[in-house]
């Protein structure tokens, strides 16, 4: 396969007097065989930074490498996409309209003149894998959404690339054949050992493609490490909101504790700043009418506001009984009705404090 | 409810009168067709013959066969041509309008410009070209010269129907290593097909009813396109009414078959020029 590397990349739109910095002296390595997986908001910089990697966008600035080669350079593209033997699966699939899901999926064989036979052969082998055989004489429009993803995906593979590249390919799909569909695309991938990059703005992809991952904030890379690295320890506010569910609150500092309406959070170092924003992950959290819990710390008595359940987890939305404006995402085992007052534990050192403008601070 | 009737009354009263008054000359010219000379001349031209006769037609088919015969062997040709010419130039300049804006911009205006300039301006440089490289009074030249002119108005007709293509599917077929020849016979035009289609109908139709360029470009009898023998009817002792009738006739035939055939192509064409037309 190959190892790609990606060292000060700058794209800068210019439309009319408008100047967009849409990447920003970007450098990142994956491994041959790596999965790395690309995470920001939309508008953020992630599609831009795949599509110069699959040689569709020329960089303003900076190298893009595969295997030591260079293949982009400043305003140039040196190895066009068609030699770069990768494959990318766009958002919206791409298909065809005008040729059946075989065709489709036989297209990149019959560039490269291949007998008939051997297409034949690929292409029902990669349709029998993807589960889609029997959809192979439709067109696109008469097939399902997620067909259409694995035809895609059928027609990403059957050449055998060397790099896949993926732009927010489950997006487009229902809930509840996305999980499916990101577990065949792993297991692909780790059959295969094909170096993968993976574009979303959705952290459940990121985590079950990606090994490592970067998160793209403006432009620019603000933090690369593993999947649960970033999760746990990200470097701001905005790392953490992009990689889940978090509650952000603000609080205010006094001695050892950190104030927020009638609860009250012990903390035993110390913090130079009178206000501080807390992050803690709904699943940190939880609530009880016992006033322990085991490695919990109890921090006061909220009230249920709403309660829903989704995948197998009851969802609360609590208030501090003092004030109704602030509220807690919980997660809960049992269902617990709406209007109970009860405790709510946190475990804190899962905690993670911002200071105003969002950074880190422990 | 009611005021809406109404109002669909109107619209559909104006429609029918417009459509009247552009029937009535090819009415006049269908039933005088059918009358005696005489009558063509002493009746009213919107009154139907007394005497239904085709012997105009009968007349007039021998001197018409050879134009048309003529015509259909100029005119198809230059709709194909320039409309597949017309398209593959569109294609270029939509591919290059990302990396290259200037050449793209450029080359856009240059074929604007060509396409409003009158071909009457022209005549002498052309004139001259065709003689110099034998080509005038002849088959081959006047294809040339059509070519020249509606290969600019096809590229930009073509360069509106071609942004309707979605940019991810050029640049998927890219990644599929697919050659720019590929990309376009197998994405891109079965893609514009109905915008392809249009385009054709509208330059076989132009070079159909182009009188100029066959007058001047060819002097023997045997080249004579339909407008020209057309025309021809009408001669300088007096003219025949009911086979200049029966000749206009038979000139329109061909566009007539072919728009029906193809017409609703046109209608959705000139569709797509006013909704999704864009980057143009």
């Amino acid at each position: 396969m190959v190892k790609v590397k990606v060292k000060d990349l700058t794209k800068i739109f210019k439309k009319g007097k408008n100047i967009v910095v849409a990447n920003d002296k970007i450098s990142l390595e994956v491994d041959d065989g790596a999965t790395f997986g690309i995470l920001g908001e939309s508008g953020g910089g992630k599609t831009t930074l795949l599509r110069q990697i699959a040689g569709l966008e020329v960089p303003t600035d900076g190298y893009i490498y595969f295997d030591e080669k260079v293949v982009s350079a400043p305003n140039k593209i040196i190895v066009e996409p068609e030699n770069r033997n990768l494959s990318l699966v766009f958002q919206n699939w791409a298909l065809y309209p005008n040729m059946t899901i075989y065709d489709n999926i036989a297209f990149p064989l019959k560039n490269l003149k291949m007998p008939k036979s051997e297409i034949d052969k690929r292409v029902i082998e990669i349709s029998e894998t993807l589960n889609i055989k029997q959809v192979l004489k439709h067109y696109p429009r008469e097939v399902s959404g997620g067909q259409m993803q694995r035809a895609a995906l059928a027609r990403a593979l059957v050449k055998n690339p060397s790099l896949l590249l993926l732009d927010e390919p489950f997006s487009n799909l229902d809930a509840q054949i996305r999980d499916s569909a990101r577990a065949l695309v792993r297991k692909i991938q780790k059959e295969l050992n094909l170096t993968t990059i993976i574009v979303s703005h959705d952290p459940a992809d990121i985590f079950s493609i990606a090994e490592d991952a970067g998160v793209i904030v403006r432009g620019k890379f603000v933090q690369i490490g593993n999947v649960s690295e970033l999760y746990n320890d990200p470097i701001s506010e905005t790392v953490s909101k992009l990689l889940g569910d978090i509650n952000i609150v603000e609080g205010e500092v006094k001695g050892r504790t950190i104030v927020i309406g009638n609860l009250a959070i012990p903390f035993d170092k110390k913090i130079d700043l009178t206000e501080v924003k807390v992050g803690v992950r709904p699943e940190d959290m939880r609530i009880s009418q016992t006033e322990t819990i085991k490695n919990y710390v109890n921090i006061g008595k909220v009230k249920v506001k709403v309660s829903s359940y989704s995948a197998g987890i009851f969802k609360l939305i609590v208030s501090p009984i003092s004030d109704e404006s602030i509220e807690f995402s919980v997660n809960s085992e049992t269902h617990i009705r709406p209007g109970i007052e009860a405790f709510l534990f946190i475990r804190p050192e899962k905690m993670k404090l911002f200071d105003s403008s969002g950074n880190r601070i422990m | 409810m009611n005021s809406r009737l109404i109002k669909y009354i109107i619209l559909e009263i104006i429609a029918i009168i417009i459509a009247i008054f552009w029937l009535i000359p090819l009415y006049s010219m269908l039933i005088n067709g059918f009358k005696t000379n005489f009558e063509a001349t002493a009746t009213p031209v919107l009154l139907p013959p007394k005497v239904f006769t085709i012997s105009s037609y009968i007349t007039v088919w021998g001197e018409m066969k050879r134009p048309l015969i003529n015509s259909i062997i100029i005119a198809i040709p230059v709709a194909f041509i320039s409309t597949i010419f017309g398209e593959m130039a569109a294609y270029f300049f939509y591919v290059v309008s990302e990396r290259m804006p200037a050449v793209s911009n450029t080359g856009f205006s240059i074929i604007s410009l060509a396409t409003f300039i009158p071909y009457q301006a022209t005549l002498l440089p052309l004139i001259e070209l065709e003689a110099s490289w034998g080509l005038f009074n002849s088959y081959q030249g006047l294809i040339f010269a059509l070519l020249i002119f509606y290969m600019p108005t096809a590229a930009l007709l073509m360069s509106i129907f071609i942004p309707v293509i979605p940019k991810y599917l050029i640049e998927a077929a890219r990644i599929d290593k697919a050659s720019d020849w590929t990309v376009f016979w197998k994405v891109v035009f079965p893609l514009t097909i109905p915008g392809f289609l249009a385009t054709m109908i509208f330059v076989f139709i132009e070079s159909w009813n182009n009188f100029f360029m066959p007058l001047v470009l060819t002097s023997s009898p045997s080249l004579r396109l339909i407008p020209v023998a057309e025309r021809a009817f009408t001669g300088g002792y007096g003219t025949l009414y009911n086979d200049s009738y029966a000749a206009a006739v038979i000139a329109s035939i061909v566009p007539l078959v072919v728009f029906i055939i193809l017409g609703r192509y046109f209608i959705r064409g000139l569709a797509a020029l006013g909704g999704g037309a864009k980057g143009v």
